[in-house]
């Protein structure tokens, strides 16, 4: 415990150095904007500023992505808020009363208990993160191979399987993922693999052209084909800020219950913030004093859903700085970013580089200050913001998106893997297959592979380790169940649905 | 195309795409060392999962469908009907970008991108597009280049720049 204080007041030194403190003010500002910005989500923003890891020390580097990342969810509420277009499948719970909010005049209140929510959510959430991540490192530094390759096929199976719509198509983008990541040279032995002689593949393929192609020239296709002749309809900012004291009075509750909900689901692999948003919303709803506001602009249920959203988000960084396992899309990348300067999150990087994990630890109670000052006070200027049309908008973005892919290697091919990859992004999002899986099985199947053949090395070749060493066993077994036991239910309903139709 | 037949396109790709990778994986040599498992294990191993989420894609297809798809309806899913132009647009910027960007230099393909991807997304101002993207693409240019030392090619505005001293 006194270390840990020790250490986060070393990481404190670190990030309220002038030079962090800019770098996490830039990061929070950038999240705030693409958070408010329909089309650009923060693992996209990060993706596209890889490239410029060569050119930044990885502290301050760091420290801004952090900051895009937990930033985008302030941002992400103002336009759930004043658009009702949920711009991330974790602010659908908001959309449900803010904007019921906002046309009833009271824009105000919803964005400032959404504000003031996500910062309170946030900074409990790092206060559990700050306690939380040393335990768990304790725990970690116990792991072997064989059991950080079991906790990387749970991590596989929960992102890819159980969340989402349908297991097959979840499944089917995580193996392409996976494929994706044994392109280029195997580390361990030199083999090169599905590279087919093409130098640009040798290195294998890079995350940036993959989350830019997936996200940005995807996403720009399918929003130009099927919404860029719709209008959208953004609702004014009018009267006070303020929230009144019966608006505080219901408001305080649902966040701190939302963050008790969102926080740990945040640290499982359970997928983002999607879940514990609708979880807090059904709670609000089923606590209130006044269910007859649901649906007309309760603001219960814009301060529970927010506040979980951030308190997950949050979450996520257990799981991403103790063991090294990404459990959404921007984990993922994130991870990228450290790997992109030779670190490897995981209980050693608290030892080798306790300075930078604390500092970006400490660097967060920061950015929570700050965000809640960009958020309130600032509120008009993201306003203006969201009044970007979405031509020049789209536009810009496709503009970054490919400067991003392009000073990789200075090569048009990745231009053109860029757009296939687009393509690819526009196909999965019509035909509704998830990106994450994706995204975390080129990430993360490398590391996986090697821990496999590793555990395999020192096992001499006796692949019984993973069933015998209990971690490991338990890990998987419960991965079984994850899959199984959800399929027998849907056989079971089918069945019984055919019976009925057919007595 | 209706919903079945692009369905059963998608099946029948995932499943190629994992006999091919099946059959890259069983080129690979086997050189197992310590593990006994060479780098061949773990892509046999991926692409027969492809093969088996191929096969598993074309048994819904078979059986009514993909499961929990997303609706076939644009106006139910709150959107318009593909509007080809747009996609076409969006793509041919793209592709101008591709073609432009060594010889042409980044700022004339931003600028191309910016215009063709504007007009895609229905911009009725083309020559405000124009000048917005080459305004962009010459900020973000000296930004990389004299800021951050990313070097982007010049192209046709080589003489303009080096003669500005930039």
């Amino acid at each position: 415990m006194t270390e840990t204080l020790s250490a986060l007041a070393a990481g404190f030194g670190v990030a309220l150095a002038p030079i962090n403190l800019l770098w996490g003010f830039v990061g929070v500002t950038l999240g705030t904007a693409i958070g408010v910005l329909p089309g650009v989500g923060p693992a996209l923003t990060v993706a596209m500023l890889l490239p410029l890891t060569s050119k930044l020390d990885p502290t301050g580097a760091l420290i801004m992505f952090a900051g895009i990342y937990y930033g985008a969810m302030y941002g992400g509420s103002t336009t759930t808020i004043l658009l009702n277009t949920p711009g991330e499948s974790a602010s659908i719970a908001t959309a449900l009363e803010g904007n019921k909010m906002a046309k009833r005049g009271r824009a105000g209140p919803a964005l400032a208990t959404a504000a003031i929510g996500s910062f309170v959510a946030g900074t409990i959430a790092t206060v559990l993160l700050t306690l939380l991540a040393p335990v768990v490192v304790e725990v970690a530094l116990k792991f072997g191979p064989t059991e950080y390759f079991a906790l990387m096929v749970f991590a596989f199976v929960t992102v890819a399987a159980v969340l989402g719509a349908s297991t097959v198509r979840g499944l089917s983008m995580l193996f392409l993922g996976l494929l994706f990541g044994l392109v280029g040279i195997d580390d361990q032995t030199g083999q090169m693999r599905f590279a087919f002689g093409v130098p640009e593949l040798m290195d294998g393929i890079d995350v940036v052209v993959l989350a830019v192609g997936l996200f940005a020239v995807g996403e720009a296709l399918y929003v130009a084909a099927y919404q860029s002749r719709t209008r959208e309809a953004l609702e004014r900012l009018s009267g006070s800020l303020w929230m009144s004291r019966d608006d505080w009075r219901r408001s305080w509750p649902a966040w701190l219950r939302a963050t008790a909900i969102g926080f740990p689901f945040g640290t499982i692999p359970a997928g983002g913030a999607e879940i514990p948003t609708f979880l807090s919303y059904a709670m609000e709803k089923k606590l209130s004093k006044h269910p007859e506001e649901f649906g007309k602009g309760a603001i219960e249920g814009v301060a529970g859903p927010e506040a979980a959203n951030n308190a997950s988000s949050t979450g996520v960084l257990v799981p991403l700085l103790t063991l090294g396992i990404p459990t959404s899309a921007t984990a993922a990348i994130l991870l990228a970013a450290f790997q992109s300067y030779g670190l490897q999150p995981g209980p050693l990087l608290f030892q080798t580089q306790s300075s930078l994990v604390w500092g970006l630890i400490a660097s967060m109670y920061v950015g929570n200050v700050l965000l809640l000052i960009l958020n309130l006070p600032l509120i008009g200027v993201w306003v203006q913001v969201l009044k970007i049309p979405r031509a020049p908008l789209y536009a810009g973005i496709l503009v970054f998106a490919t400067l991003g892919a392009y000073s990789l290697h200075q090569s048009v091919v990745d231009l053109v893997v860029l757009y296939v990859f687009g393509l690819l992004g526009f196909l999965m999002r019509r035909f509704g297959f998830p990106v994450a899986p994706a995204v975390i099985g080129l990430i993360l199947g490398p590391l996986a592979e090697s821990q496999f053949r590793r555990a395999l090395a020192i096992s001499q070749g006796d692949a019984s380790v993973f069933f015998t060493h209990p971690i490991s066993a338990a890990l998987l077994a419960l991965t079984a169940l994850l899959v199984v036991v959800p399929w027998l239910v849907r056989v079971a309903r089918e069945r019984r649905v055919r019976a009925g139709v057919r007595p | 195309m209706p919903r079945r037949r692009a369905e059963l396109v998608l099946s029948l790709g995932v499943l190629a795409l994992g006999v091919f990778a099946t059959v890259v994986a069983f080129r690979l040599p086997e050189a197992g060392g310590y593990a006994r498992i060479g780098p061949n294990f773990v892509p046999k191993v991926v692409a027969g999962c492809l093969i088996v989420m191929g096969l598993w894609l074309l048994a819904e297809v078979a059986t009514g469908g993909w499961r929990d798809a997303v609706d076939d309806d644009p106006v139910a899913r709150g959107e318009h009907a593909f509007h080809l132009p747009a996609f076409a647009w969006v793509s041919a910027g793209l592709f101008a970008q591709m073609a432009l960007i060594r010889d042409a230099g980044f700022v004339v393909a931003a600028t191309a991108l910016f215009f063709c991807v504007a007009r895609g997304f229905g911009s009725a101002h083309p020559a405000r597009d124009a000048a917005t993207g080459f305004a962009l693409g010459l900020a973000v240019y000296l930004f990389f280049v004299k800021f951050l030392n990313v070097s982007l090619p010049a192209g046709w505005l080589a003489p303009l720049l080096g003669g500005a001293g930039l």
